[in-house]
Formats: C-alpha cells, sequence, structure tokens
C-alpha cells in the first residue's frame, strides 16, 4: 500500500526540475566510508549538518533480473538513464473517457525522474535486494485488507474493464454487501468509499506517513541541526508535506509503551563517527509495507565526505517479517545559501480535497436516490496512476 | 482520481531544483577513533554567544489575548439575565465544561499603553474576528499558528541551536522555522511561518522575520495582521532557565504605528522533558469534516446535569469553500 503513496509523492516532481536533475551526478562513490574521514561541530561531535536529499534514484527493492548483481555496471545505468528520460513527457492515456483515464493524469507528463543510481536496489541485506518474506499471520492480514478493498471495486467499471487495479478481483454488477462494513483493520489507504474521513488514505487527511522516508522517485529532503546532547531533523517531503524529529541523546530510555506517535521515538548516540538512531513507539495508525506499531528502525548517519552522508537503516518487526532488513541510501549536501526546503507542512490549511471528496460523494447518493445518477458504489473513485509510464528502474 | 484534490495545493514550487551542491568546508582529518562525545551537561555557551538551546514554554494567558483582560466564565459566551457585559454567562459550544471552559485573566503583554494601534477599519475587524472566534481562529483549526504565535501558545517547543542556524520546533502540529544566522536566501512564496534571518547584538538573539502571508491571528481574541507584518523578535537570557522574548510587530496595513510584546519564556526542567507529537489536524476532523460523513457520528452527549445536542451544518455553494479557506 505504501507503495501508492510514494507514487503520489511523486508528484512533488514539479518542483525537483527534472531537467536539473538528470544532469545531477552523484559524484559519489559506491565503497564504504571513506576511513578516517572525520568532520566535526566546534564542540567535537561528528557534524551532519546542512539540507540533505538522494540526488539519484534507486529501486527499494531489487528487480529479479538483476539477480545478486549489486551495482549497476555503467553501461547499464546509461542504458536506464536513456529509457528512462523517453518517457518524459509522454502523454500516456487509458480509454479516453473513462474514470481511469482521468484519475491517470498524473502520468509521466507530470512527474520528473531523477538520474538512475549506483545500486540495484536500496536494500543490501537480506542480500537478494529484496524485502524478507512476510510471517504467514502477516500474509493473512495483507490478504483480508486486499480482499476487502477489491469487494468495494467488483461493480466498478475498473474491474469490469479487467485493469490491474482490479488484479486478484472479478467482476460483479451487484455492489457488494462489504460496502457497509469497516475494513479489517485501521485503514490508511485509498479505498473505493468515503463514508467518512478514515475511508480516506493517510496523505488525503494531511496524515502525511513517516518513518522509514526513502523520498520516493523525486526525492525529499532533511536538514540537519546540532548542538551540543541534540540533533533535530526537519524532513520536507513535497506536496506541502513534512516533520520534525528531535532525537534525544542523553541515553535515556524510550517513552512509555503506551505513548504512541506518528514519527515513533527517536533515541540517538554516537558510535564513532556515526549517529546511531533506535526508533520505536510508533502509532498503529501508521503503516510502512504493513508493519505498524511493531516497527522498530536502527538508523546509522555517517558523514563520508565534505559533501557526503552515508545512510543505513535496519527494519525490523518480528510480526510481520520473518527477518530483518536494511536499506542503504547516500545522501548529497545541498546549497545551504539557496533555501531549498520547506519548513511548513502546511497541508491541512488548503485541503479542499478532503472534504470535496466527500461532498462529491454524499452529491452523487443524494442524486442516485432522486434517480438522477448512477449508484456512486458502481464508480471508481479509489484508483489512480493506471496508465502511468511504468518507470523501467522500478 | 482523487488525486486532482491532492491535499496539498501547494506544490513545492521550491528551488528544489537538485544542482550539485558548490559548498566548501573546513576538513579535518582525523583517526577514525577519535573520541566524539560531547560534554553530557548543555553548555552556556556556543562559541561565546549565549546557548538558548532547551525546551521552553510561555506560561501567561497571551494565547486567550495580548491585551489585559478580566478572568471570563468562558470562552465563548452570550448575554446573562442583565445586559452588561460584565454579567454574560457561559455559551452553548462551552457551556458544558464548567469551569474548565473558563478564560483565565492577564494584565496583558503588550508594552507601554497596553493598546493595540489598529487603524479604525482594522479595529473593527478585529472586533468582527472575536465575535466569530469559532468559524474563524485558525488555532481551531489546527492551521499553522505563524508568530510570534508559536511561542506563547499552552505547547512546548524545543531550540537547537547551532553556529549558523537556529532550528526551532514546536508541538504544535509540528510547525517549525529555521532562524538563519548565515546568508541565505528567501523563501520561495509567502509562509504562515515567516522567513527568519537572526544576528547578535551583544549577548541578545534579533530575529528579524518577514514573508509572512495574511491568515494566522496571534490570539483566541481575534487579534490579527495583514502580509505586511514584519517582526522584531529579541531573545535574552535572564538566567539558565528563563528568556526574556520581546517582540516589535509592525504592519503598516493594519495599525497606526509599531508595537511591542514581551514576556518570559520558562525552561521545562522536568529531567525526562521531550517534545511530544500534538497532530492536532487528526483531532479537530470531527470539527472540520464531520457534517461531510455519510451517518452523523458525533450527535449527542450525555451527562448528569445536561445533555448537549449536535446538528450538524454544510455551508451552501461557495460558501463551504470559502469556509475552508479562513
Amino acid at each position: 500500500m505504501r507503495d501508492r503513496f510514494s507514487k503520489l509523492m511523486m508528484t512533488v516532481a514539479i518542483g525537483t526540475a527534472a531537467v536539473a536533475a538528470i544532469s545531477v551526478s552523484t559524484g559519489t562513490s559506491a565503497q564504504a566510508p571513506a576511513e578516517g574521514f572525520v568532520m566535526k561541530t566546534p564542540w567535537g561531535d561528528p557534524d551532519l549538518q546542512g539540507i540533505w536529499t538522494d540526488e539519484a534514484s534507486t529501486p527499494l527493492q531489487r528487480s529479479p533480473k538483476y539477480a545478486n548483481q549489486e551495482f549497476f555496471t555503467e553501461e547499464q545505468r546509461a542504458e536506464l538513464d536513456k529509457a528512462r528520460s523517453e518517457l518524459l513527457g509522454r502523454d500516456r492515456r487509458v480509454e479516453r473517457g473513462t474514470e481511469l483515464d482521468v484519475a491517470g493524469a498524473y502520468n509521466a507528463q507530470f512527474v520528473s525522474v531523477k538520474r538512475t543510481g549506483l545500486r540495484t536496489s536500496m536494500i543490501v541485506a537480506p542480500s537478494n535486494g529484496r524485502i524478507p518474506p512476510m510471517t504467514p499471520e502477516a500474509q493473512k492480514t495483507m490478504a483480508a485488507d486486499r480482499d476487502f478493498r477489491l469487494a468495494l471495486l467488483q461493480s466498478t467499471d475498473t474491474c469490469k474493464n479487467e485493469s490491474v487495479a482490479c488484479r486478484g478481483g472479478k467482476y460483479d454488477p451487484k455492489p457488494s454487501a462489504r460496502r457497509s462494513e469497516l475494513s479489517p483493520r485501521y485503514n490508511t489507504a485509498r479505498m473505493n468509499r468515503f463514508d467518512n474521513p478514515e475511508d480516506g488514505a493517510l496523505p488525503d487527511r494531511c496524515l502525511t506517513l513517516g518513518l522509514p522516508e526513502f523520498g520516493a522517485n523525486a526525492g525529499s529532503f532533511r536538514r540537519i541541526v546540532q548542538t551540543p546532547n541534540g540533533v533535530t531533523m526537519f524532513y520536507d517531503v513535497g506536496q506541502g508535506q513534512g516533520w520534525q524529529r528531535n532525537i534525544i541523546m542523553d541515553g535515556r530510555p524510550h517513552l512509555p509503551a503506551n505513548i504512541r506517535q506518528w514519527y515513533g521515538d527517536s533515541r540517538g548516540h554516537w558510535e564513532g563517527n556515526t549517529l546511531v538512531i533506535d526508533v520505536t513507539n510508533f502509532s498503529p495508525k501508521t503503516d510502512y509495507q504493513g508493519s505498524r506499531e511493531n516497527l522498530h528502525l536502527v538508523e546509522r548517519w555517517t558523514r563520508t565526505g565534505p559533501n557526503t552522508v552515508d545512510y543505513q537503516v535496519t527494519i525490523e518487526d518480528p510480526t510481520v517479517w520473518t527477518q530483518a532488513w536494511t536499506a542503504k541510501q547516500e545522501f548529497a549536501l545541498q546549497n545551504g545559501k539557496e533555501n531549498r526546503i520547506y519548513y511548513e507542512p502546511r497541508c491541512v490549511e488548503g485541503n479542499y480535497g478532503l472534504p470535496g471528496l466527500m461532498r462529491g460523494v454524499r452529491t452523487d447518493e443524494r442524486a442516485f436516490a432522486q434517480r438522477k445518477g448512477p449508484d456512486p458504489a458502481k464508480r471508481d473513485i479509489a484508483t489512480d496512476f493506471v496508465g502511468v509510464e511504468d518507470d523501467p528502474l522500478q | 482520481m482523487a488525486d486532482r484534490f491532492l491535499p496539498a495545493m501547494i506544490l513545492v514550487g521550491v528551488a528544489a531544483a537538485a544542482v550539485g551542491a558548490v559548498v566548501t568546508f573546513a576538513v579535518m582529518r582525523a583517526p577514525a577513533a577519535a573520541p566524539t562525545t560531547s560534554a553530557t551537561a548543555t553548555p552556556a555557551t556556543i562559541e561565546g554567544k549565549p546557548n538558548f538551546s532547551g525546551i521552553w514554554q510561555a506560561n501567561n494567558e497571551a494565547n486567550w489575548d495580548l491585551q489585559a483582560h478580566a478572568a471570563r466564565p468562558a470562552a465563548v459566551t452570550q448575554q446573562g439575565i442583565y445586559p452588561y457585559d460584565y454579567a454574560r454567562v457561559p455559551a452553548a459550544p462551552v457551556l458544558a465544561l464548567g469551569a474548565a471552559g473558563a478564560v483565565p485573566g492577564s494584565l496583558g503583554v503588550v508594552q507601554g499603553d497596553g493598546e493595540i494601534p489598529y487603524k479604525p477599519e482594522a479595529l473593527a475587524r478585529k472586533q468582527e474576528n472575536a465575535a466569530n472566534w469559532i468559524d474563524r481562529d485558525p488555532e481551531l483549526k489546527c492551521y499553522l499558528p505563524g508568530l510570534p504565535r508559536a511561542m506563547y501558545m499552552p505547547h512546548p517547543f524545543q531550540i537547537t541551536q547551532s553556529t549558523n542556524k537556529i532550528h526551532v520546533a514546536y508541538s504544535f502540529t509540528n510547525t517549525a522555522r529555521t532562524i538563519h544566522l548565515d546568508e541565505v536566501d528567501g523563501p520561495p512564496d509567502d509562509a504562515w511561518m515567516g522567513h527568519s534571518v537572526g544576528h547578535w547584538e551583544g549577548d541578545t538573539l534579533v530575529v528579524n522575520v518577514t514573508n509572512f502571508n495574511d491568515r494566522s491571528w496571534f490570539d483566541r481574541a481575534g487579534n490579527y495582521h495583514s502580509a505586511m507584518l514584519k517582526l522584531t523578535e529579541r531573545f535574552t537570557k535572564k538566567s539558565p532557565d528563563v528568556i526574556w522574548y520581546e517582540v516589535t510587530i509592525e504592519d503598516p496595513e493594519v495599525y497606526t504605528r509599531p508595537w511591542t510584546i514581551a514576556m518570559p519564556l520558562y525552561r521545562r526542567a522536568e529531567p525526562n522533558m521531550q517534545l511530544l507529537e500534538f497532530r492536532c489536524n487528526e483531532f479537530v476532523e470531527e470539527f472540520m469534516y464531520g457534517s461531510l460523513r455519510k451517518e452523523q457520528l458525533v450527535r449527542r452527549w450525555d451527562g448528569e446535569m445536561m445533555s448537549v445536542e449536535i446538528t450538524r451544518k454544510i455551508p451552501e455553494g461557495d460558501r463551504f469553500y470559502e469556509w475552508y479557506s479562513k
């Protein structure tokens, strides 16, 4: 589910100036941190300060076609960059006049891409570059959620036309009785119903998804400011979405278990020149790839050069995955004079979308009741990005 | 399909253009095993300047009303049996809360004669704001609080002071701002929290804040500003745990002259203090969008002394959109 939201975030690309991005040199090596490189604050801590972003595009999971190849060859990167550049501006459509065509407005004409990264996947462990298998329990939970969402779609054209969005489901002209049910667990993703605000995806409700933050296709920015015994990070993930982390550095234990937060609870310490942050206490209303309140992250931030930070995060949730997994990114320092981060997570301030969607559905319901419009259960208000060009990198 | 209505219509038109960063640094090379821990106590100074790092909170009634005001029975009142202002009674929206819905009094934080020098037409709008507090105060919708209001809301905030940047993180709705002590380009757009540029005058941190939009308020009394707002903030350490905070407010569109508020900010000295999330946009979902549910959810509350019935309304036509833009 998270993947769909990541795509939502692609729309930020407008500001990310595709042309400039494609000409960026990552200027980095794939090697481990340069040995002995140290940059320190005046008070002697390793210095991670500045605005950081991942200037390259790397898929989270490795495509099976690269098997155990951890890095692209230069030729592969060049080919991928060429193929991906050609997608820019292509206005791919699905059948004109359909709901899905309208929903596909954010196609390659709208989004931009960054240059292909060095790695074939962000995931470095396990060594196949893939998220480990889910536990049987988690698989059941995910399947139940999927079945519920497909039931809500079953009487729409999306299923009638056997769109990819209905994969695993089948068309039935009779709306499902499940339309009046709650989703199997607290909803975080868009569904084909808007009876309540809680039927919306978290981003529809201005409840940004949080950690771990990999920046989706268009990237995200994080500013780090340090003080003795304190590290703060402000994330700008585009589209008015952002949040802050104030990392507790004095060694005290995590928050009590009954305090749950959207961005968890971050406890950091220095190991040599690496900032190690342990993150727990996530809210059961968050969802990262199926992981909720039991999500546990261990992040490692290491300055590797004047303009680079190596970021690694180990992601663990024994209730969801059969083993922990680790992803890696390399961040590039941004020009500190150019004010290229937006501090305002302003979203609810301009959220005409959520009330507009709900009001639209209430209007449809009234029209249907008066026999002046179609059955809202037969319309698809949930599916998007159908018809979007497939990025050959993903 | 809903993408057309993506939450933030404000696209990050920021110069996010990822051009290669050209920054030079003084780079020290040292053995990888060099000790890297800093002292555990927060130092009193950073590079010779007072260190404002820590978690702080105002402890006053300024968020109710910047000006001197007597305590009153409720945030919203109606006429009592006498027609006098001093004899009003709690109005329906807060009646069930008893004394918890009352407003504490204050001598005010406006310096000098205590008056806010509104132009006559601006004063009329302030009074109208106050009369329509529930419908209009951005705080109730969990909108970004703006400045200086974020500094004296009843929520803590954290200062992280470095050498060239001072980051301020507010608990209320994930608000943040960075005070730039070094040279930096302005923001790409006007902003709820403005654009903060600081410098030192002796041991006082002086911050000029510009590039505001016209949407935030100063308090629950309807005090407001236009997009011409400019602030000059002065942070001075009175003691290790007290900052004297002064801010001069200029806005030629709304006021006849600059005016100043001042107050202490206190350190949250609890040893286990940390900034917790207050993501109120989730809390106000029922307030904001409850009227648009398929079936009304919050209808009635029953206590021993009264029941409260809720009847939801949806503003019609254009007013629907106007309401969300207020």
